[in-house]
């Protein structure tokens, strides 16, 4: 009798918990508090995910990563590839009542280009806004530039509500306002963030479901245990080794796709001993990318040899991982007068996954007499060392850009954003700023092959794999589409 | 009592000292909170303009005096990463902290101190042996561990508690007990430990005193001899070490917060200094540092009620 009262009470306890029965709430962990909650100041993949349920995008991409529309219902090039005509949605409003027009277009575009912006990389190349009348906008580039419309389908081409921006000024960040199926509630710094429907949503039937929340869970088995318990619907990352585990009577499923972005490790081209390239193609052919896919990530990674997973069209050959060959790296390495050896000090993340890569990485290398120091930094300090040029070799991977320019450009070309190899030739730079260029992407690919022709025997960056998108989702959930920007879309979600 | 007015003296001292150790730490870190909050795509200029606006680029004593002077008209600041003033997540984070610190001490208390007497009252019974093996598993045992497996039966397999989670208990106070229960239950089993092994030793110690004796030749009952007599003189020893537990609870239960995903000052802290968000991380330390201080200052009055000699 005393069990049965105490189970009930548990039970009633429990139902206390969970609210109403008739609101329908999706519970996502996401493994990252997301910071400010403006498209323009937005540096990691968390935001995004929030991002993506309070504002809408001038276009989206398709489970295939095609470009769609969404705010632009359609557009025009040019024939000199230089200007984009955007034709946009009708009687759309914000979240707050403003209405969405070209006028709203332009005031976010040249918000995403103030000094203050992350986008302004991004729209550099927007010369002319002009607002031909509501619902059509013409944007002018300097030059032409093929990844534009993919800039559109992230956080540039998000729309904020140009009145709320000039209400809140610097508190914009803590009352987002878009066009989303999401309006922002409230959050609890680092446990949650409540999203409630937005009930004059442009989208007809859409969303499905009335409250999103987002979950901070910073442990991916933290994560992983409340899926298992109900409390999370869709988790953000699933631990690798649990892959082998989920068995039939599971209550969830799990998503593994490619995701568009690699992991490796850069070197410093500026420094003895890896100023020489010979020695960082010995470096690059010892390494047996497979062996690390299976052992510290399950299989849930792809083994690679180039920026470009296999759901890009630049793929290529390239992406071939090379043999191991001892011999050629030995001799490789006598060419460069390293016969006996060296050793340097590699920095990388904290991570445990990333420091077994790294222990791997030191086995594979030991044969040939090079012997590497592992050292663990936190990502503020490694892209200060990164900047700096003062480290000599460094494990940053990238999470990935649907267009293969936003995944090789600023890495590769001289004086890139993001090469911090300090690498650069002008053959590599002319075909990157040539596949800018052209628009076709056949035409593209065979300047991105030529490009990792030079690059896969260069080896400014070793290139080792590209991670899968791994998501857990309860089976209770429905509408979930898969989107390769690895981006949960929640307006379709339902259970 | 000016012994305890002395000390209230030297709080604010204290406090200066402590935040002139953490700005000075910071600094040092390697890494500057620019690259942090603005990561791999940052341009040059939107860095620039970050850095005037975080006023980084001044000095590092002059950063301290601009801080200094506002924290002594009230302002915290605001939060480097997400630019909300800091007061709001203090005001977020130390309730839930304090619960989840005094939670895991009741517990501690509850189960510490019945068995400590009952080991002590005892020595070659039964009881000194369950907890005495208690005791060990508690201390040996890591606490985050036991969290774990706290998760897996009480939220996965009998879906009794939520696995993690937090609920403030102005909004939902049935939900904040539930989803505190095993955090408090994890981390108090632990201190437990610790605490019941105090209780007892102090218990023994006083039980072969004189006067201990004198109280059974009277004819007291065991009971009368052990609550009456010895509790009272056991509980100094105690009651300092109680203190020091508090005092930790407050700092930090980083772990603990971390698998139950309770936003609490821990977790605020360490997160902050990952994000480089130096106005946070100062804020935080003060505030811990304080909860410190008062502890302190109460184990302190504690004694002198226990013992009114300790206070002359």
């Amino acid at each position: 009798m005393a069990k049965r009262l105490a189970s009930l009470m548990v039970t009633g306890l429990m139902a206390g918990i969970g609210g109403s029965a008739t609101a329908m709430t999706i519970n996502i962990s996401l493994d990252n508090d997301p910071g400010k909650l403006d498209p323009t100041r937005s540096s990691m993949i968390a935001e995004r995910m929030v991002y993506q349920s309070i504002f809408d995008k001038l276009l989206d991409l398709d489970e295939t990563g095609k470009i769609i529309p969404m705010l632009a219902q359609r557009w025009t090039v040019s024939d000199d590839k230089k200007t984009y005509t955007l034709f946009l949605q009708k009687g759309v409003k914000f979240q707050d009542g403003t209405p969405f027009n070209a006028k709203a277009v332009e005031f976010n575009l040249r918000r995403g280009q103030e000094n203050n912006s992350l986008r302004k990389n991004d729209l550099k190349y927007v010369k002319q806004i002009t607002v031909v009348d509501d619902a059509t906008i013409k944007l002018e580039l300097s030059e032409p530039f093929a990844p534009f419309l993919s800039i559109l389908t992230d956080r540039a081409g998000m729309m904020s509500s140009p009145d709320a921006v000039k209400k809140f000024g610097e508190d914009y960040v803590n009352n987002p306002v878009g066009t989303g199926p999401f309006i922002y509630k409230g959050r609890l710094k680092g446990a949650t963030l409540t999203l409630d429907k937005n009930p004059n949503y442009w989208q007809a039937g859409l969303p499905k479901a009335d409250q999103v929340v987002y979950k901070i869970m910073s442990d991916v088995n933290v994560a992983f245990n409340n899926l298992r318990s109900g409390q999370v619907d869709i988790t953000n990352r699933f631990p690798y080794k649990e892959l082998s585990n989920t068995n039939a009577g599971a209550k969830y499923t799990v998503i593994n796709k490619p995701s568009l972005g690699f992991r490796g490790f850069y070197f410093n081209t500026s420094k003895p001993p890896f100023d020489k390239k010979e020695v960082r193609e010995a470096i690059d052919i010892l390494i047996d990318r497979a062996a690390i896919a299976k052992v510290v990530y399950n299989g849930a990674v792809s083994a690679g040899h180039s920026p470009f997973s296999k759901s890009q069209f630049a793929n290529g050959p390239a992406d071939v991982p090379p043999k191991v060959d001892l011999a050629k790296a030995k001799a490789l390495l006598k060419a460069a007068g390293k016969e006996t050896g060296f050793s340097f000090r590699m920095t990388l993340p904290t991570t445990p996954e990333e420091l077994q890569v790294g222990q791997m990485v030191q086995g594979m290398l030991r044969p040939a007499g090079i012997s590497v120091t592992l050292e663990k930094a936190d990502l503020a300090t490694q892209i200060e060392s990164g900047k700096a040029g003062t480290y000599e070799a460094l494990m940053v991977g990238w999470s990935g850009r649907p267009d293969p320019d936003q995944n090789i450009y600023d890495f590769a070309v001289t004086n890139g954003s993001l090469n911090y190899s300090k690498y650069g030739t002008k053959e590599v730079d002319a075909l990157l700023q040539q596949a800018r260029i052209e628009s076709e992407d056949a035409k593209r690919k065979v300047f991105y092959d030529k490009a990792m022709q030079i690059l896969v025997v260069d080896v400014p960056y070793v290139y080792l794999n590209h991670d899968n998108v791994l998501f857990g989702i309860s089976k209770a959930v429905k509408g979930f589409k898969f989107v390769p920007d690895g981006v949960i879309r929640t307006v379709t979600l339902s259970k | 009592m000016p012994k305890i007015l002395k000390r209230i003296s030297l709080v604010l001292p204290t406090l200066l000292l402590v935040s002139i150790v953490i700005f000075s730490l910071l600094a040092i870190l390697p890494g500057d909170p620019v690259t942090a909050i603005l990561g791999q795509e940052a341009t040059p200029e939107a860095a620039l303009a970050l850095r005037a606006q975080l006023g980084l680029d001044n000095p590092i004593y002059v950063q301290y005096g601009h801080w200094l002077w506002a924290v002594l008209h009230g302002d915290l600041g605001r939060s480097f990463v997400d630019h909300s003033p800091v007061v709001d997540s203090l005001m977020q984070r130390l309730p839930v902290t304090i619960e989840l610190a005094l939670g895991s001490f009741l517990v501690a208390v509850l189960i510490a101190v019945p068995a400590g007497i009952m080991a002590a009252a005892r020595p070659r019974g039964i009881a000194n042996y369950v907890s005495t093996f208690i005791a060990l598993f508690g201390m040996s045992v890591p606490h985050f561990w036991l969290g774990m497996m706290f998760i897996v039966l009480f939220a996965v397999k009998l879906g009794w508690l939520p696995a993690s989670g937090y609920v403030p208990f102005s909004e939902d106070w049935h939900g904040n007990l539930l989803a505190m229960l095993m955090p408090v239950v994890a981390t108090g089993l632990r201190e437990s430990a610790i605490l019941m092994r105090m209780v007892r030793s102090s218990l023994l110690e006083v039980l072969n005193e004189d006067y201990i004796r004198t109280a059974f030749s009277k004819g007291l009952k065991d009971w009368q001899v052990v609550i009456g007599h010895a509790l009272r003189n056991a509980m100094i020893p105690v009651v300092t070490a109680s203190g020091l537990m508090v005092s930790g609870l407050l700092g930090g239960l980083v772990i603990t917060e971390s698998i139950f995903g309770i936003p609490g000052m821990g977790k605020m802290i360490v997160d902050a200094i990952f994000q480089r968000d130096y106005v946070t991380v100062q804020a935080g330390v003060m505030a811990a540092a304080l909860m410190v201080i008062i502890v302190n200052l109460a184990v302190d009055l504690l004694y002198s009620m226990i013992d009114p000699r300790i206070a002359k």
